[in-house]
């Protein structure tokens, strides 16, 4: 307990959203790389900042309510809007904004876009 | 099949570059085909993904749709216009494809594949996808 530090990552260059603090706790461990190819070094950079537990979401899957945050790499339709859906803070590599099927679930408090790992910072 | 006959004889010098046979139909995708979005991934898809995705498994994986190459989806064809930035590495590294029914001949985001403004099929289990190059 208490080993857990606080990331604050704001949108990049044409990027929207945010900016999110990310910290994760025992109960929500969580860095979900949701991007294929491995953990993404976005969420590589937050697990190294914060202490969380970096995983891969195209090897297996953890439940909603333990994610920290899900880092995705999606090109604006399906990926963007489905953990905000589900409430989980989300960060997508591309500089996407709100659109597609599932925009009603895309808010600035819960999902930041555009993110290189430079846009993630210790607080 | 008789549209799909015919367009074997019409492009006698296609080729098919991608073709994919769907394996399940989550239950939210009649709600994103009415919007005129198809999503698919590969299995490996996080379970999360699934409830609005069509999940297929590819026996031709050449390469992404261009513009100028046709989809084929059941009996339909449709004409890519427009294909985004990451639209090739989605769907190669993980079967993802955003497929849209907009008629647009520039991607609205990175990740679409745009065809022309038609209604989408209920897409089944069993159905396949294959996208075939125009150009040679």
């Amino acid at each position: 307990m208490g080993s857990y530090k606080s990331v604050v990552i704001s949108a990049g260059r044409g990027g929207w959203g945010g900016p999110l603090t990310i910290t994760p706790t025992d109960a929500k461990p969580y860095i979900y790389s949701v991007t294929g190819g491995g953990i993404h070094p976005v969420a590589a950079r937050i697990a190294e900042l914060t202490g969380g537990t970096p995983f891969d979401g195209f090897k297996s899957s953890v439940p909603f309510d333990q994610i920290a945050v899900a880092v995705i790499d999606c090109g604006g339709t399906a990926r963007v809007g489905v953990y905000p859906m589900k409430k989980v803070l989300t960060v997508d590599i591309h500089a996407t904004s709100p659109a597609g099927p599932l925009a009603m679930f895309i808010t600035p408090e819960l999902f930041v876009s555009g993110v290189k790992p430079e846009d993630v910072k210790e607080k | 099949m008789l549209s799909l006959r015919t367009l074997k004889k019409s492009k006698q010098l296609s080729e098919i570059v991608y073709s994919t046979t769907v394996t399940a139909v989550g239950e939210l995708v009649p709600d994103f085909a009415d919007q005129g979005v198809l999503v698919f991934f590969g299995q490996d898809a996080p379970i999360e993904l699934h409830e609005f995705s069509i999940i297929h498994t590819p026996d031709v994986v050449t390469r992404a749709p261009q513009v100028g190459d046709t989809i084929t989806l059941q009996e339909n064809v449709y004409n890519v216009l427009a294909v985004g930035s990451v639209a090739s590495d989605n769907l190669l590294n993980l079967g993802h494809l955003d497929l849209k029914a907009n008629g647009l001949s520039e991607p609205e985001m990175p990740g679409d594949v745009n065809v022309e403004a038609v209604s989408l099929p209920k897409v089944n289990v069993g159905d396949r996808l294959i996208v075939t190059s125009q150009t040679k």
